[in-house]
């Protein structure tokens, strides 16, 4: 009521101009496109980002820890040099030597004798010999577990032909890493330069 | 003298504004929001797009795979060493830190599976294991690293070497690489292979 008695005091010019005035503002076309367009920047992003995470994902990497090489018949550095085994994993071209403390490990990895350990029985594309690393697994647990003052022994030293590639080294230090039970038997590698 | 009853009603600049701002005040509505505001989103993965690519950068996990340099396969799982000299053992090439110029330019396979290198990068003849450029590259290299380990507050008496060496190296090569960073003062290396569950055979 009171409310209509204001307006009735106004007059149709001051109505007019109220309506005029109140009236809500449109938005002039600058103003409807001040806002940046950066979908295309972000399709960019989000592809790079994609790229980015699936190539992080393909080279994971680990290091193997060693010290420098010995050349010759250098032992295992142990503290009870007399109760050690002091494995040496020979790769030839002809197959995989076992030498320990007691002395060369027979063909077959049955007890102390000459011949190679595993011998060559194919060779691959590559024209280096195939390792049967389950086999060079199998029989060194078997020496490990010989006796249980070897338990402790960690370190294992493994030496090459010259030819032999770095990638069947790193197949021989896989082998006597762990056992097929994923216990560690020689972790710890020690490179040997052949005399 | 009275008001005319019969003259129009002007309304003074008191009721005329109350009036105005009433009506203002009726006609207001909310703001429409007929757009997503990704800004912020935008920001942030800005912010994750370069912390990942400077991360990659500087990372030794970021090693380029190609026909030249092709890491061994490992069932090593551990995390690699992130803090050492580089030495970089290619196909063709020995590098050394960041160096882009190769220490030494290496031969073919065959003559390298014989006896390493040729005797003119020897010391003492070809059955020497101390590869003279390699040993020399090293020997700043050894300098800086010694200055970062005592700012480091490590044992500045031995140095330590990333070895990322490809997978058809010779092993000849590897102990005549290994040899010489052992002659200058590296005691510890960290030999680099790719990790996956089952190596290729």
């Amino acid at each position: 009521m009171a409310e209509q008695k204001a307006e009735a005091k106004l007059s149709a010019g001051q109505r007019s101009k109220i309506r005029r005035l109140a009236a809500p503002q449109e938005l002039s076309a600058d103003d409807e496109a001040g806002e940046l367009n950066i979908v295309p920047f972000l399709d960019m992003v989000v592809n790079i980002l994609m790229f980015v995470l699936a190539t992080v994902a393909v080279t994971f990497t680990a290091t193997i820890e060693t010290t420098p090489p010995s050349s010759g018949g250098g032992k295992v550095r142990i503290e009870r040099a007399d109760k050690a085994l002091n494995l040496t994993v020979i790769v030839t071209n002809d197959g995989v030597a076992l030498k320990a403390a007691g002395g060369n490990i027979s063909t077959g990895c049955d007890g102390v004798g000459p011949g190679i350990t595993f011998p060559t029985k194919n060779k691959g594309p590559d024209g280096e010999p195939v390792l049967d690393a389950d086999a060079i697994t199998e029989c060194v647990r078997k020496l490990k577990d010989s006796s249980p003052d070897f338990k402790e022994e960690t370190q294992i030293r493994i030496t090459a032909s010259n030819n032999i590639s770095y990638r069947k080294v790193i197949e021989c230090i896989d082998a006597v890493r762990k056992d097929k039970n994923g216990n560690d038997m020689f972790p710890d590698v020690l490179f040997g330069v052949p005399r | 003298m009275p008001p005319d009853p019969k003259a129009p009603h002007v309304a003074s600049i008191a009721q005329f504004k109350a009036a105005l701002r009433k009506a203002k005040r009726k006609n207001e509505h909310e703001p429409e929001i007929n757009f997503l505001n990704i800004t912020a989103m935008l920001d942030m993965m800005t912010i994750i797009l370069v912390f990942l690519l400077k991360t990659m950068a500087s990372s030794s996990g970021a090693i380029p795979q190609s026909k030249d340099l092709a890491l061994p396969a490992s069932v090593l799982q551990t995390e690699p060493h992130q803090e050492g000299v580089a030495v970089v053992i290619t196909k063709s090439q020995i590098l050394v830190g960041d160096d882009p110029n190769p220490v030494v330019v290496l031969p073919t396979r065959e003559s390298l599976a014989q006896s390493g290198l040729d005797a003119k990068y020897k010391k003492a003849g070809i059955n020497d294991l101390h590869i003279v450029p390699l040993a020399n590259a090293l020997l700043s290299v050894r300098e800086l690293d010694k200055q970062i380990r005592m700012a480091k507050g490590l044992d500045p008496n031995s140095s330590e070497a990333i070895v990322i060496v490809d997978e058809t190296t010779p092993y000849r090569l590897l102990m005549e690489v290994l040899f010489t960073l052992g002659q200058s003062s590296f005691g510890k290396y960290h030999l680099m292979v790719l990790s996956s569950k089952k190596p290729k055979t």
